[in-house]
């Protein structure tokens, strides 16, 4: 969706020049640094990994092909869970709440917890793996799928009505074809997330894989494996990303237009009923937090369930201990999640306003954010803690890269968004891009701006924690890690526990934020 | 020398080992495996730190023990001590501290053998501005998770040295920071980080700490109370494959080294590293108490000098926490 | 012909008995209608006039069953809103046309036979794609249509299940002047040949007096019956060369400025 405003000539340049030019400036640049770092065993240069790629092709092609394979069953799967979990909601809306309540909840979950759990379950091979790019996907192919399904016009769905049918045929003949755009474009994000997941996945005790070579290459001082493989990886993100972007513009015509929000069912009237339904929403992950761990059988000593972690925390002999432990780290992990989660969200709307402005940086940067998006964070954090040090700056800088990402994808489509008539007016007046992108465009963008702020909270809290874990050494990120060591279960769950309330408590206040915003700039988004 | 050594090997052992490797592709597992299931979880990826288990897997000592046991690797994000317990694998790679910690968190395990009798852990530094006693740490920075601060703490502890005056760095598992001048020293094993310095043609000093009176064992066996009571044969079994295994390895650590990378071919080790982390390591595993008992033994004294330190991180066991009759009944035969 | 001729009817009179209808929002409740006790009758085409946001829409959104009413009762015949839904016993037009974008022209009328389960009979849906003017067209999606076309296509998707009852929500507003003559011209003769009940909601006066055989002017919300006007004219109507026309046109403006000044008083 090119608008008048984007198409007038500002760079000279044709966009394949300018798209040439962009990357080899950014491969001088690269090289440049990895030169300047010379020695220092951090980063390796396009030359050096071209070399290293080069001669290791056959490790790696096996490599990769084991990695892709898991991350493309675990794609499947991932996305297969969130269309059912969507499907449901839209055939019974009540649940949505519980839904998106439990999706949320399990993208918490952090590594150190699940991945014992999933090699116990699973036993040696792929099936962690491949779990664990399926939960990196999830959940952000359900909340774009969720907007895709809702942002029908009401009188598609009356239609339907009018001829005797209910939600099951305003599913099959209305909401599913149009929501394909939307489908596609979560499908865009979450394919670099699954590949990162599949190479995660083999932290957790593989044999081979794209994440077992980097483990390897990081611990060997290998400088220049570790980034051959994370530019492989990079380069298989990109690949994906621009693949599912071209299904989507194939699918549906158009550009996928990734407006992440939807009416939200009104909260219940009455008291009670809001009662009601916070203690389901309550209650609910509980039983499954319990039932899957007995369905499982799964041994209580790494395995806690809700009741160890009352004893832990409240009831039992050492519980004041426990929860000053507790929420001493919790205090350090807060200091730096607000303003990381901030800085990563600013960063993916400043770039996106950016983008718009100068269109020809897009072909350039667009590669490199998939690409930061793909690399796994052990890779890259070391780079920055070079750059910023190991203080605030630092763990900032790590939490905004982790997170800015699915903004910039959001906040661009949703700059996009402008509707047609506005961008004429304003250009009727002759008004410059600034003016059209502070009084137009950026009210157009907030609806998908507060969507994937809702998005990148647990993403936030997971890049706090790594951070935490690999340069600050504070905080939860840094207990859960000490926890792992030393067999502290209660300690790591409680964790957990604490990680998962603060996310959904995040979630509930800026769906509320959300609310009052759009209410003033987009009433058509909040449910009458 | 190490390279005359390693080739010469490599010739006998390539053909022996690709025809194993050649059956495990076919198979799934090797051909002569027609024994009991039992797994042993690795603490750590595939690498010559589990040679002697790869030679006692490749030679059968197992498979003659009416055994077929698969070695199921580790990772960052594995701890041992959750499979061993769930029952999915027979035998862990732990260390004392780490089953210390699980059995105060109510875990049923046992010590049943000492794979390395000396501590791996060491401050490594540049020669240029070299740690050679723990003393030397004072006013210098060291690179390390927090998570080992009780370690460092004990060190300093044992040898009287002034902790406030280290300055604490945490930094993620990796030589980098010291190599490029973020930190002056670093808290890492000997046989990983210093091996990586080395092949990367820095050469770092290491100061083991079990030199200096940090005595914890390393890479231990450990099954639960129920495996000992109900698959003593199982144990013994294993642990007899185990030692043979190692016995191999100790006759000839640079062909373990070049077995381990023939049969892990994905896991893209690289065969100097391996050969100097297999010669590393040897002085760890074997000493004059092995060379009299045979491999992972352990005695009152070395048990009670763990205690000693174990106490010193805050971890308070008895020797109730090691036995020694699996070993027992394996060397006895 | 027009039914007045004789034409058998095979629409149902429309009943709403002590109807009234309040939105239940976030703050205070909104009434929206009523009370309103009226009957549509059978094979007519009524339309409903009124001040912007008077609950036209509404009326229309009730009687197709898309909302319960909160008091009294709609039936058709015997039926329920829900009941004649059940059989495709009705139809409703938009505003905007309500196509589905990535369906054909044929695709989008043929699925008004598929929701109602009925044969997709590819034969009839062609013949009233020609009956709405829109013949070599039928593979085209709505996006290469014109607005005007659009609007037939959508008046052919309401026909094609042969329904009892039409429901018009305002389904030629979004059109030029010139376009809207032309629809009000060709259309309706399509359906008042078979004897449907319709109701049409529309803001053009003239539109009103042309199709539709009576009018009632509703009030500010909540819609009471302002006025109800008969259409007695012949069809097809040539609004500007009829001064029984212009005459009725007048009437129906007048009752409009009162319903709209009429804001005050029902605020009393």
């Amino acid at each position: 969706m090119t608008t008048r405003a984007l198409d007038r000539p500002g760079l000279t340049l044709p966009p394949f020049a300018a798209k040439t030019v962009g990357i080899v400036l950014l491969f001088i640049l690269w090289e440049a640094a990895a030169r300047a770092y010379a020695g220092s065993f951090i980063l390796a240069g396009p030359l050096a990994v071209t070399a290293y790629l080069a001669q290791h092709a056959d490790l790696l092609a096996r490599a990769t092909a084991r990695t892709l394979t898991n991350a493309a069953w675990g794609f499947l799967w991932g996305n297969l869970a969130a269309i059912a979990l969507a499907v449901i909601v839209i055939l019974l809306p009540r649940m949505e709440r519980l839904a998106t309540a439990v999706s949320l909840l399990i993208f918490c979950l952090p590594l150190v917890a699940t991945g014992p759990i999933l090699r116990v379950l699973f036993g040696t091979g792929e099936a962690p793996q491949i779990t664990l790019a399926a939960l990196a996907v999830h959940y952000t192919t359900f909340l774009a799928l969720m907007v895709g399904l809702r942002a029908v016009p009401q009188s598609w769905l009356d239609l339907v009505r009018t001829h005797g049918r209910g939600a099951g045929a305003q599913l099959v003949y209305v909401r599913t074809v149009a929501s394909l755009p939307y489908l596609t474009a979560g499908l865009q994000i979450a394919a670099p997330a699954a590949i990162l997941g599949a190479m995660i996945g083999e932290f957790t005790g593989a044999e081979r894989g794209l994440g077992v070579l980097t483990i390897r290459a990081m611990r060997a001082m290998d400088v220049d494996a570790t980034w051959a493989i994370a530019t492989l990886a990079a380069a298989l993100s990109i690949a994906a990303y621009g693949a599912f972007g071209w299904l989507g513009r194939r699918l549906t015509g158009t550009p996928p237009a990734l407006l992440l929000t939807a009416p939200r069912p009104a909260p219940p009237r009455t008291l009670g009923r809001r009662v009601l339904g916070l203690a389901i929403l309550i209650v609910t992950p509980l039983l499954l937090w319990y039932g899957v761990m007995e369905a499982f059988s799964l041994n209580p000593f790494f395995a806690k369930r809700p009741a160890d972690i009352l004893a832990f925390l409240v009831t039992g002999p050492e519980a004041a201990a426990h929860r000053a432990a507790l929420l001493g780290a919790y205090a350090e992990t807060l200091a730096f999640t607000l303003p990381g989660y901030a800085a990563g969200l600013a960063l993916g709307a400043l770039m996106a306003c950016a983008l718009l402005l100068a269109p020809g940086l897009g072909t350039t940067m667009l590669p490199v954010a998939v690409a930061l998006r793909s690399i796994p964070i052990v890779t890259t954090a070391p780079l920055i803690v070079l750059a910023l040090g190991r203080g605030a700056a630092g763990t900032i800088a790590i939490v905004a890269v982790m997170i800015f990402f699915p903004t910039l994808v959001a906040c661009l489509q949703g700059l996009r968004q402008t509707p047609r008539q506005v961008v004429d007016i304003f250009d009727s007046y002759a008004s410059g891009r600034w003016r059209l992108l502070i009084l137009a465009r950026i009210p157009a963008m907030l609806p998908a701006f507060f969507a994937s702020a809702r998005m990148a909270i647990p993403a936030a809290i997971l890049a706090v924690t790594t951070a935490e874990w690999l340069a600050t050494g504070k905080g939860i990120g840094a207990l859960m890690a000490l926890t792992a060591s030393t067999s502290d279960y209660n300690m790591l769950w409680s964790a957990i526990t604490l990680v998962a309330l603060t996310a959904a408590a995040t979630y509930a206040a800026v769906s509320a934020l959300e609310d009052a915003v759009l209410r003033v700039y987009a009433a058509e988004q909040v449910a009458r | 020398m190490t390279t005359t050594r390693t080739f010469h090997g490599l010739n006998r052992r390539t053909f022996l080992s690709t025809g194993a490797a050649a059956t495990l592709a076919l198979a799934g597992r090797p051909a002569f495996a027609n024994g009991k299931d039992v797994a042993l979880q690795l603490s750590w990826l595939h690498s010559v730190q589990f040679g002697g288990s790869y030679i006692a897997r490749e030679r059968g000592y197992w498979a003659q023990n009416g055994l077929n046991v698969a070695l199921n690797p580790g990772g960052p994000n594995a701890p041992v001590e959750p499979p061993v317990v769930a029952g999915n694998a027979l035998v862990g790679i732990s260390a004392a501290d780490y089953t210390a910690a699980a059995v105060a968190q109510g875990a049923p395990f046992k010590i049943i053998g000492v794979a390395m009798q000396k501590n791996p852990f060491a401050i490594a530094s540049l020669a240029a501005n070299p740690v050679n006693s723990p003393k030397d740490l004072e006013g210098k920075s060291i690179g390390m998770a927090l998570a080992n601060m009780p370690v460092l703490q004990a060190l300093c502890t044992l040898n009287d040295v002034d902790i406030d005056a280290i300055e604490v760095i945490p930094t993620q598992y990796d030589a980098a920071p010291l190599v490029a001048g973020q930190v002056d020293s670093l808290l890492c094993w000997a046989t990983d980080l210093p091996v990586a310095m080395a092949i990367q043609g820095v050469e770092a000093v290491t100061m083991l700490m079990a030199d200096h009176g940090y005595a914890v064992h390393s890479q231990t066996y450990i099954a639960t109370e129920d495996s000992l009571a109900n698959r003593r044969d199982d144990l013994v079994a294993l642990m007899r494959g185990e030692v043979m295994g190692w016995n191999d390895y100790l006759a000839d650590p640079a062909a373990a080294a070049a077995l381990t990378v023939e049969m892990f071919p994905d896991a893209g080790l690289d065969l100097p590293t391996q050969v100097m982390q297999a010669e590393r390591q040897v002085p760890l595993m074997f000493s004059d108490l092995t060379e009299a008992q045979g491999f992972g033994w352990f005695t009152e004294d070395t048990v009670a000098q763990n205690i000693e330190t174990l106490a010193l991180l805050d971890r308070n066991v008895t020797a109730d926490l090691w036995d020694r009759s699996i070993l027992e009944d394996v060397h006895a035969a | 012909m027009p039914p007045d001729n004789g034409q058998a009817i095979v629409g149902q009179a429309v009943t709403c008995a002590g109807l009234s209808h309040t939105f239940q929002t976030g703050g205070a409740p909104i009434p929206a209608i009523g009370p309103l006790d009226v009957t549509f009758a059978a094979g007519k085409t009524t339309a409903l006039l009124g001040p912007s946001g008077c609950g036209k829409s509404t009326l229309l959104r009730l009687i197709a069953g898309l909302e319960p009413p909160s008091e009294g009762t709609i039936r058709m015949g015997a039926e329920t809103p829900d009941e004649v839904c059940r059989r495709a016993g009705l139809a409703m037009a938009f505003q905007d046309a309500s196509l589905l974008p990535w369906r054909s022209l044929r695709g989008n009328i043929a699925l008004a036979l598929t929701l109602a389960r009925r044969q997709s009979d590819m034969d009839s849906v062609d013949r009233l794609i020609d009956m709405v003017g829109l013949s070599g067209f039928e593979t085209r999606r709505p996006a290469e249509l014109s607005g005007g076309m659009r609007q037939r296509a959508a008046i052919a998707r309401c026909l094609i299940s042969e329904p009892d009852l039409l429901l018009l929500d305002e389904p030629f507003g979004a059109v030029d002047e010139l376009t809207r003559r032309r629809l009000n011209h060709d259309l309706p003769a399509l359906w008042q040949a078979r004897g449907t009940t319709a109701l049409l909601v529309t803001h053009s006066v003239t539109e009103a007096v042309t199709l539709a055989d009576r009018i009632l002017v509703l009030s500010p919300r909540p819609a009471t019956i302002m006025a109800d006007i008969d259409i007695p004219l012949p069809h097809p109507r040539r609004g500007e060369d009829d001064p029984a026309f212009q005459d009725l046109a007048h009437r129906v403006v007048a009752a409009l400025e009162a319903s709209a000044e009429g804001r005050p008083l029902a605020a009393q």
